[in-house]
């Protein structure tokens, strides 16, 4: 295989600013909090799988990429959609069901949003990798420097594709990260009920795929792995495996009624004292340079900004009956 | 590629037009490698999973990839990235993102590949909405079918019948322009019968048209070419006239014939036309095994077809 190697031109971002990402962090929070209470009261459709604790690594490693790039989510990614900066008024009327939605209503949280490279948010776990691998592979085949990333969670390490992906993506060199959101849950289980190991690092390891372990509720440590991988693969220097560690602090799903899913109360208590938002509040740079009532203030406008989401998504038109035949085929079909 | 060793001329000549053509497959045409470069035509490891997801990622990303499969049986390990993701993304992303990519593979030939490798299964994707169906019944289709899906702005699955390889006539199938999906050939005339033939079983069905003509029964032969998008309205105008219909395929009579029976009965005045005078002659509803005496079972051949019309005709066989 001939590597074609990007040009050195600086397509990635400049250093992530710490309040940027805070405030980001912060809508995705009042973002997810709101939806599990308009799921409840019925205004939300489908499943809902909040990322509420796992903030800092949607916007630490969106952070990290730059416009060419693409991203592949899953079920769990309104988190992913909001850092990446997909509209928030129509991700909101799509988890609404409206025709002014991301995708016409179609997809609820399976979004895809062509303006932000967000090609899918798939409901099959891992099914995404190959995908992202295919997306790395158009930018090495038209040698753009774009890189592609992919999230998943630590479930999807037992999925073959993931695997399979991962060997590919080693030998061809694919400009592809893939970021593991370790929360050490697969749905109801414990990841050590079914996995022969917690850390998942050696997994990628063997499939000769740089290897990266970070913490996942500090998202200046998540911005900086990320950072590294990107650049490493926009440079040519193939894919990376991020296992950011982390933990749901609300439930993986909920329907009509919040989720009943039952953790060890020291552990959620551990996880909490951990928040991501929390943390990065504490941490130096906002420390020194947020007032309490700055960060009351970017709190405020998080609520703000997610109320006109909802209004605008309240008075959207359902889709017609009949848009439920459209898209099957592509035009020119 | 796969059996059907001309179709990598085919190949060679849409990858010279088309730069976002690229080609994933374990193994890869040398000569297309040679002239392409390892970036376009790669080599994988076995994992059709990960050659097809990666097909779809970079389909919506602006490129056009084939991946070829080798079997058709292989088919049945790329039913997430086929059904779930290739089939649907235009759909769910509220026809944001287009899938151009093709999946090709061959179907069964007299090889006693076995229950496993010996398979048709386009019948299967005829119910999973988003991907485009093509099942060439002659060699010259083969070419113009493939032409025509690097056209096809989705997912295209195409299944070619090692059978189509015996064919003569290699320059004029070479040159033959890319032929548009959903357009039957009506290869024979007449008023006795309609049959509709598949892939691989259309010459002998046409070979057995020619035998009733011989005798007086003269019978439509209409091969439908792609099996989604169906030329329903050419299928449906013949049934009306002739009043019988016998599908002849090489796969199970589950699968594409029922699909397509179906479809006909919704058409206005078929169930009419037909009175139940409907045959099959197909592979039956099993496996096909490995031993010649009984993978024979397993053929439509020019004696059952007759005889399958000849039944629909009401007539003595």
């Amino acid at each position: 295989m001939t590597m074609a190697v990007a040009p050195a031109r600086s397509a990635g971002p400049a250093a992530p600013d710490p309040v940027a990402m805070f405030t980001s962090m912060v809508l995705i929070r009042v973002f997810e909090e709101r939806m599990m209470e308009l799921r409840t009261a019925g205004e939300v459709i489908g499943p809902v799988h909040p990322y509420v604790g796992q903030e800092a690594i949607a916007v630490g490693v969106c952070a990290a990429m730059a416009e060419v790039d693409s991203l592949v989510s899953h079920y769990r990614g309104h988190g992913h959609a909001i850092a990446r900066g997909v509209d928030l008024d129509a991700l909101t009327a799509e988890l609404f069901g409206r025709a002014a939605g991301l995708c016409g209503g179609k997809a609820a949280a399976l979004i895809s949003d062509s303006r932000t490279n967000l090609l899918m948010s798939s409901g099959i776990v891992g099914a995404g990798v190959p995908v992202a691998a295919g997306a790395a592979m158009a930018a090495q085949v038209r040698g753009e420097p774009a890189v592609s990333v992919a999230f998943i969670g630590d479930g999807a390490l037992g999925s073959g594709a993931v695997h399979e992906t991962l060997t590919i993506a080693a030998v061809q060199r694919l400009p592809l990260v893939l970021v593991c959101e370790h929360n050490g849950y697969q749905a109801g289980n414990r990841t050590e009920e079914v996995y022969p190991e917690v850390s998942l690092l050696r997994l990628a390891e063997a499939h000769r795929v740089r290897a990266v372990g970070v913490d996942g509720n500090d998202v200046a440590a998540v911005a900086a792995a990320a950072r590294d991988a990107v650049e490493l693969a926009r440079g040519g220097g193939g894919p990376t495996f991020i296992e950011a560690r982390t933990y749901l602090t609300r439930f993986h799903l909920q329907f009509e009624r919040p989720s009943s899913e039952v953790r060890p109360s020291d552990e959620m208590a551990a996880w909490r004292a951990r928040d991501p938002i929390d943390t990065a509040r504490q941490s130096p740079p906002l420390r020194d340079r947020l007032s309490d009532a700055d960060v009351e203030a970017i709190w405020e406008q998080a609520r703000e900004r997610v109320e006109r989401a909802v209004e605008t998504a309240r008075s959207s038109a359902w889709p017609a009956p009949e848009d439920a035949a459209t898209h099957v085929w592509a035009e020119g079909s | 590629m796969n059996e059907v060793g001309l179709l990598d001329l085919v190949l060679e000549e849409e990858f010279t037009r088309d730069p976002n053509l690229v080609f994933l497959a374990t193994n890869s045409p040398a000569s297309l490698r040679r002239r392409f470069g390892s970036d376009r035509v790669r080599i994988c490891a076995i994992s059709e999973q990960a050659m097809t997801g990666m097909a779809v990622g970079a389909a919506m990303s602006g490129l056009r990839p084939i991946v070829d499969l080798n079997r058709a049986s292989f088919a049945m390990l790329v039913m997430d990235q086929l059904v779930n993701h290739a089939g649907r993304m235009h759909y769910l992303s509220g026809g944001q993102y287009q899938v151009p990519m093709i999946v090709t593979s061959a179907t069964r030939g007299r090889q006693q590949l076995g229950p496993q490798n010996e398979q048709c299964p386009y019948g299967i994707f005829m119910q999973t909405p988003g991907l485009a169906v093509v099942v060439p019944g002659s060699l010259r289709d083969a070419c113009a079918l493939l032409r025509g899906a690097t056209r096809w702005p989705g997912p295209v699955l195409y299944f070619v019948a090692p059978e189509l390889n015996r064919q003569r006539g290699l320059s004029a199938a070479l040159a033959a322009a890319p032929l548009r999906f959903g357009e039957a050939a009506h290869l024979r005339h007449g008023d006795a019968a309609t049959i509709v033939a598949i892939g691989g079983a259309v010459k002998v069905a046409a070979d057995a048209a020619d035998a009733l003509a011989a005798d007086g029964v003269h019978c439509d032969v209409l091969d439908p070419r792609t099996l989604v998008p169906l030329d329903t309205a050419a299928l449906a105008a013949s049934v009306r006239r002739t009043g019988r219909l016998v599908f002849v395929d090489d796969g199970p009579r589950s699968g594409a014939p029922a699909q397509i029976l179906s479809r006909l009965l919704d058409e206005p005045g078929v169930a009419a036309a037909t009175g139940g005078r409907i045959g099959f002659v197909c592979q039956p509803d099993v496996p096909v095994p490995s031993s010649p005496p009984l993978e024979e079972a397993m053929w439509p051949t020019e004696g059952r077809i007759r005889a399958e019309v000849q039944r629909v005709l009401g007539e003595p066989e």
